[in-house]
């Protein structure tokens, strides 16, 4: 499948228009799938192929992993959201795991961004660092 | 002539006997001396070039005696040239030879230490590398089991600052 720079313009204008307020709307997205599908647009193929990998790109960016040893308490859990709030702005989608391999601390993953506070972490860097 | 009488000398007799040797003298020496007289004069005049031959060989032995003195006078010089040369073309090879063996042997040293050092470096590396595995394992495994949940609750607010 070819995927023209207009198929590229009209999916960044379509991807656009699927934002409300800086965040993703999901029936924006839907709406705009459909009507794709209804009309059948010149090259409509590529543009739900490339406008479904957009999609989930901004969606994997906008996903936080939060790994912990034990078990995160309530008020922890407020607390790194408002915190993750704060730098990236609202609409994230959270996730909570227990590792107990990391033995102690967190380790959160933002998009591509990671904080990794973790004992064991630190510990393969002391490692490194012989 | 009374006294040769007197003396029982008879001139007849003495004549006829002066006669008689006067002829065994002449038929001796005719027959006898003077063939002696020739041979011994042969003999005498070889002996004198015998002798005389004798003389030239003596002084021509002489001679050869000298110049084989001479050449091998001279042939004792050129062997101690010779010798002499040699030697001191063996030292200069010698002395050549021993630099080249004392660079050699030298390199081998400076090799042989840079290896060792290089050996000692990576085993101080890899025993640094294995002790860090040990207490970073141990420590792992320790920890674990004498984490809090304060400390649990510790490390993860520590964590949460850093996203700020």
């Amino acid at each position: 499948m070819k995927i023209t720079k207009q198929v590229l313009r009209e999916t960044r204008q379509l991807f656009r228009s699927c934002f409300v307020n800086d965040l993703l709307d999901q029936n924006r997205v839907r709406q705009v799938v459909a009507l794709l599908v209804e009309k059948k647009p010149r090259g409509y193929a590529a543009i739900l192929t490339r406008l479904h990998r957009l999609v989930k790109l901004e969606l994997a960016r906008r996903s936080v992993r939060v790994e912990n040893a034990v078990e995160t308490a309530p008020d922890q859990v407020a607390a790194i959201q408002a915190g993750l709030e704060r730098v990236y702005g609202a609409g994230l989608t959270y996730s909570y795991w227990i590792n107990p391999a990391l033995v102690g601390g967190l380790r959160i993953q933002v998009g591509s961004d990671l904080y990794d506070g973790s004992v064991k972490t630190r510990l393969e860097k002391l490692e490194q660092s012989f | 002539m009374d006294t040769l009488n007197q003396l029982g000398v008879k001139w007849p007799e003495l004549i006829g006997q002066t006669i008689n040797f006067a002829i065994v003298l002449f038929v001796l020496w005719k027959l006898a001396y003077k063939p002696i007289f020739n041979m011994l004069d042969a003999r005498r005049e070889k002996i004198a070039a015998g002798v005389a031959n004798a003389d030239k060989i003596k002084v021509q032995l002489a001679q050869t005696e000298a110049d084989r003195q001479k050449v091998l006078a001279e042939a004792g010089e050129l062997a101690n040239k010779i010798i002499a040369d040699a030697r001191a073309a063996a030292a200069r090879v010698a002395e050549v030879e021993t630099q080249k063996a004392i660079a050699a042997a030298e390199q081998i040293i400076a090799k042989a230490r840079e290896a060792s050092a290089q050996e000692r470096a990576a085993t101080l590396v890899e025993l640094k590398r294995e002790v860090g595995r040990l207490v970073v394992q141990t420590t792992l495994t320790v920890t674990g089991k004498v984490l809090s949940p304060e400390d649990q609750r510790r490390l993860a607010e520590e964590t949460q600052r850093t996203i700020a």
